[in-house]
């Protein structure tokens, strides 16, 4: 339960703290969240579930659980690491960083993802699924350079969706006279509802991940937001629609798997192939970030829907993965946006030659982002695009271009903004923060490029579980 | 049956302290009756025999009137500035609010048909003095008169239905109506008796098609006022509504649940597609309220609205975010009324800027706010009957979502309107306010004492 409720402290606190002293107490807050973490990981038992907090007498059968097993935990992990990062990459956007409003809206987001990755309960995971979308859209409206219609698309285009997963659950729920997530899994369904109330879901799902015909506010959201709140949003908020497909879509009506399997390969690899286009034609830089980030989401959406153990692992490394990569890549274009006050590719010539260690880190990510081996992308990636394959030769095929094309757009960005003479007088290297995150994030990826087996282990037996469902109802 | 002659004394000492011009004591004795009111509806103390008991409470029908009282008792506290400006006439102001909640409350304890049409007019009829209490306004006499006439002409459908049910069963209680009605078939007169007072109630909650006096009531009427129809009446209304429709029509579900059910979905759909396009802030309420008062009378649509909670929930969340979203309009006191001078007043005051995010994020049905968990319920109660009007529903959501969310945007502007004045809160407003934000995030707790 302490995990849950020192983010909510930690942000009501935050009203309180001065100017001046907010950005550090920030920090500081959010690696008790992070060391919290690392005491549920120790404590924590491969293969177990574990309750934080459960009671049934809620009004109208909303039963209150809390828990998480070993997915749980890694996103669980994912969200309180990633926090403080984002916060140290923040930490010289004085317009933000020096808010305690700011601070304390980030902390209340992390509280609601902390809820989605816990909830056992189907209302309670939409009502901190949803919870998630005020603080994120606060920070988008007072700190971004947003018009309002963007913010607007933003908002109703996830809201409706949710709409959808709320249908679902609602269907489910008076099936199963209960909300709680073990009744929810029992429910029987016919071919018919399972085909509706997957799509519900789906729509959710596929609208927040973003998939490819549903994924227009996306680069508008992420370019108008102030870099924190786009690091937010990619590197945790889309991950709660990849864990809710693992979790919540495919074990709650895997009836209906069959109907929307071949629906979301395909958009997943459209989604693949369009955004790399996009990207290669792309001249503003977090732009080029954003729709990189629809391609490689649109391979794990992809790879889910396989869902084997490999493809699931393989998903969960590259989930971490992705978040990892999106705050590097984020960083990189804010440093280099607020210094050169531009995001045009073509104003940003030689800047490896200005600033080299920004240069040197630069290139890191960049590998990382296009999956060099060692680096946690090459196993990730790798996994997907094997499951794809021997799940159909052509998909396999198509979805593997990924490569190819990253390795374009992702070079391509990297060369147009770091080689060639000089444009600009002056670039001033990086920050002892900004270094310190890319230092973070490199060990963090290359350690898990090198030893990925431990999140296969910790997310080994929870999977295991929600294959055995699925098996069971789609065998039957 | 006590709360109800303590709120009419209360009223009548309300009344003769307006000779003193004295605002403040007169406040705090209203607020005292309301409170005390609430007690005895609670705690009875018996002091009249049971033969003079027109009335019967169960206990969800308790929690509406302790909704009732609780609304009324913030109206006139958020109302406190507005009195102040006309202390002549504060006491007639008090007066009247209490003895049109006191009808109310008759309107949720009827058993028969005399006491419903009693408690309907004793309900109505202080309204039409308050819409218009703004002499100098033509808007607010246009309101008074158009509100006056629409009422009397639903009052004279609901009297012939009254009767042409009388014809049909002769009798006025509500649970011997049934037994004839479950019984008798295919009788006309019963049938068209039953559709004038579907019609008479549809105009008195402004569902569509008979809404339309609703935006030019509520936008000429004082802001005060405007909060008390907009969340008491409507509380009260509906609630009636769905008790004469289930006690004494019951029989004949299958008849007037499809035609409602109709209706209700044209009404959301023109209640926000017209808000869509509001400038002015009251207008774009009154819109709304059409809206959430189709939401409302969902509940009409499956059996047991009348023994859960699922309604009362939802009234909770529509009645406190409308006092506090007119609250702020009132501490705004903006004459021209234009959606635009709220903007940056969030940004300015912050306790403003929560209970408004708080207030319009619950009529959108956000969690975790109190409005969620009213639709939730609501919605998961009927999806079981009508599941194509609950489609309906969650579109209608979604644009909703749009409009209050545009409005989120304007208060919590970091710019402000053009020509912003200094914004005063009074004390007792932001009592309002802080009690209007707890009932916001956290009234669904209440559920958990729910027996």
């Amino acid at each position: 339960m302490e995990l849950l409720i020192t983010s909510v402290v930690l942000g009501l606190i935050s009203f309180l703290i001065p100017r001046n002293s907010i950005k550090l107490f920030g920090l500081v807050g959010s690696l008790v969240s992070a060391a919290i973490t690392i005491i549920h990981i120790l404590n924590f038992e491969i293969g177990s579930s574990v309750s934080l907090f459960e009671t049934t007498e809620m009004p109208f059968g909303l039963t209150f659980q809390i828990g998480y097993d070993g997915l749980g935990l890694l996103m669980i992990a994912l969200t309180n690491f990633i926090i403080p990062i984002i916060l140290l990459s923040n930490f010289r956007n004085t317009n933000t960083s020096e808010n305690s409003s700011f601070h304390a809206l980030v902390f209340f987001m992390q509280f609601g993802l902390l809820g989605v990755f816990t909830a056992a309960d189907g209302i309670l995971f939409y009502i901190f699924w949803e919870f998630t979308l005020i603080p994120a859209f606060l920070i988008l409206y007072w700190f971004g350079n947003g018009v309002n219609k963007v913010l607007l698309k933003f908002f109703i285009y996830t809201l409706i969706g949710s709409l959808g997963m709320l249908l679902s659950f609602i269907a489910l729920g008076l099936k199963a006279n209960s909300f709680s997530y073990q009744d929810l899994l029992a429910v029987q369904l016919n071919a018919t509802e399972a085909c509706w109330i997957i799509s519900g879901f789906l729509l959710a799902f596929a609208i927040k991940i973003p998939l490819f015909p549903f994924h227009t506010w996306q680069p508008d959201t992420y370019t108008s937001a102030p870099m924190s709140g786009t690091m937010l949003l990619s590197a945790l908020m889309l991950k709660m629609a990849l864990f809710g497909m693992i979790k919540w879509m495919i074990p709650l009506a895997p009836e209906g798997v069959a109907d929307i399997k071949w629906l979301v390969i395909t958009l997943g690899i459209i989604g693949v192939i369009y955004a790399a286009i996009i990207c290669i034609k792309q001249q503003d830089i977090k732009r080029l970030f954003a729709y990189a980030s629809i391609s490689h989401l649109g391979l794990i959406a992809a790879g889910i829907m396989v869902f084997t153990k490999d493809a699931l692992v393989g998903a969960s490394v590259q989930i971490v993965n992705h978040s990892l990569i999106a705050i590097g890549l984020f960083l990189v274009a804010d440093i280099l946006e607020s210094r050169l006050k531009t995001r045009e590719l073509s104003h940003m010539q030689g800047t490896a030659t200005l600033a080299p260690k920004f240069g040197f880190w630069f290139a890191i990510i960049a590998f990382a982002s296009v999956s060099v081996p060692f680096t946690a992308g090459f196993i990730g990636e790798f996994t997907l695009l094997k499951e794809l394959t021997e799940f159909h030769f052509a998909v396999g095929l198509l979805s593997a271009t990924t490569l190819v094309f990253g390795a374009v757009y992702t070079l391509r960005a990297y060369q147009l903004s770091m080689f060639g003479a000089p444009k600009n007088d002056s670039f001033k290297d990086l920050h002892w923060n900004e270094l310190l995150v890319f230092v973070l994030l490199t060990i963090a990826i290359v350690g898990i490029g090198l030893f990925p087996q431990f999140i296969a282990d910790l997310v080994g037996p929870s999977l295991d579980m929600l294959i055995i469902i699925f098996n069971e109802t789609t065998t039957h | 049956m006590e709360a109800i002659i303590l709120l009419f004394i209360t009223g009548i000492i309300a009344l003769f302290l307006g000779i003193f011009n004295q605002a403040k004591l007169t406040t705090t004795i209203s607020v005292i009756g309301l409170i005390g009111a609430a007690i005895v509806q609670h705690y009875p103390l018996n002091i009249l025999s049971d033969e003079y008991n027109l009335l019967e409470f169960n206990q969800v029908g308790n929690a509406f009137v302790s909704l009732a009282i609780l609304l009324t008792a913030l109206i006139i506290l958020s109302g406190d500035k507005a009195f102040n400006e006309e202390k002549d006439h504060i006491g007639d102001y008090n007066a009247l609010l209490l003895f049109s909640l006191s009808g109310g409350i008759i309107l949720i304890g009827f058993k028969d048909l005399f006491m419903f049409f009693l408690g309907l007019e004793i309900l109505s009829i202080p309204l039409y003095v308050l819409a218009g209490s703004k002499k100098q306004s033509s808007t607010s006499s246009e309101a008074a008169v158009k509100y006056f006439f629409m009422g009397a002409f639903a009052t004279c459908l609901l009297l012939f239905g009254v009767v042409l049910t009388y014809g049909a069963t002769q009798s006025f209680e509500l649970t011997e109506i049934l037994s004839k009605t479950i019984n008798s078939s295919g009788n006309a007169m019963l049938f068209i008796g039953m559709i004038f007072i579907l019609a008479s109630f549809l105009f008195k909650v402004g569902v569509a098609p008979f809404h339309f006096w609703v935006p030019d009531v509520y936008q000429g009427s004082p802001t005060v006022f405007m909060g008390y129809m907009s969340s008491v009446v409507k509380v009260v209304g509906i609630y009636a509504f769905i008790k004469f429709f289930h006690l004494a029509f019951g029989g004949l579900y299958d008849f007037w649940s499809t035609l409602i059910a109709i209706l209700i979905g044209i009404s959301m759909f023109v209640g926000n597609l017209t808000a869509l396009v509001q400038t002015k802030f009251k207008r774009l309420m009154a819109y709304s309220s059409i809206t959430n008062g189709a939401y409302a009378l969902m509940a009409i649509l499956y059996p047991d609205a009348l023994i859960d909670s699922t309604l009362w929930v939802f009234m909770l969340g529509y009645g406190t975010s409308v006092v506090a979203l007119l609250t702020i309009s009132m501490i705004l006191n903006d004459e021209s009324d234009e959606i635009s001078a709220f903007k940056g007043i969030g940004y300015r005051k912050p306790l403003i800027g929560l209970v408004a995010i708080a207030a319009l994020l619950s009529t959108s049905g956000i969690p975790p706010m109190t409005g969620f968990f009213g639709k939730l319920m609501l919605f998961s109660s009927v999806w079981s009957h009508y599941p194509w009007l609950i489609v309906f529903a969650l579109i209608n959501s979604a644009i909703g979502v749009f409009i209050y969310l545009r409005l989120i945007m304007t208060i919590m502007s970091k710019e402000s309107a053009s020509e912003a004045k200094e914004i005063t809160v009074s004390p007792l407003q932001t009592v309002v306010l802080v009690i209007s934000l707890l009932l916001l995030v956290g009234g669904w707790l209440m559920l958990l004492c729910w027996k």
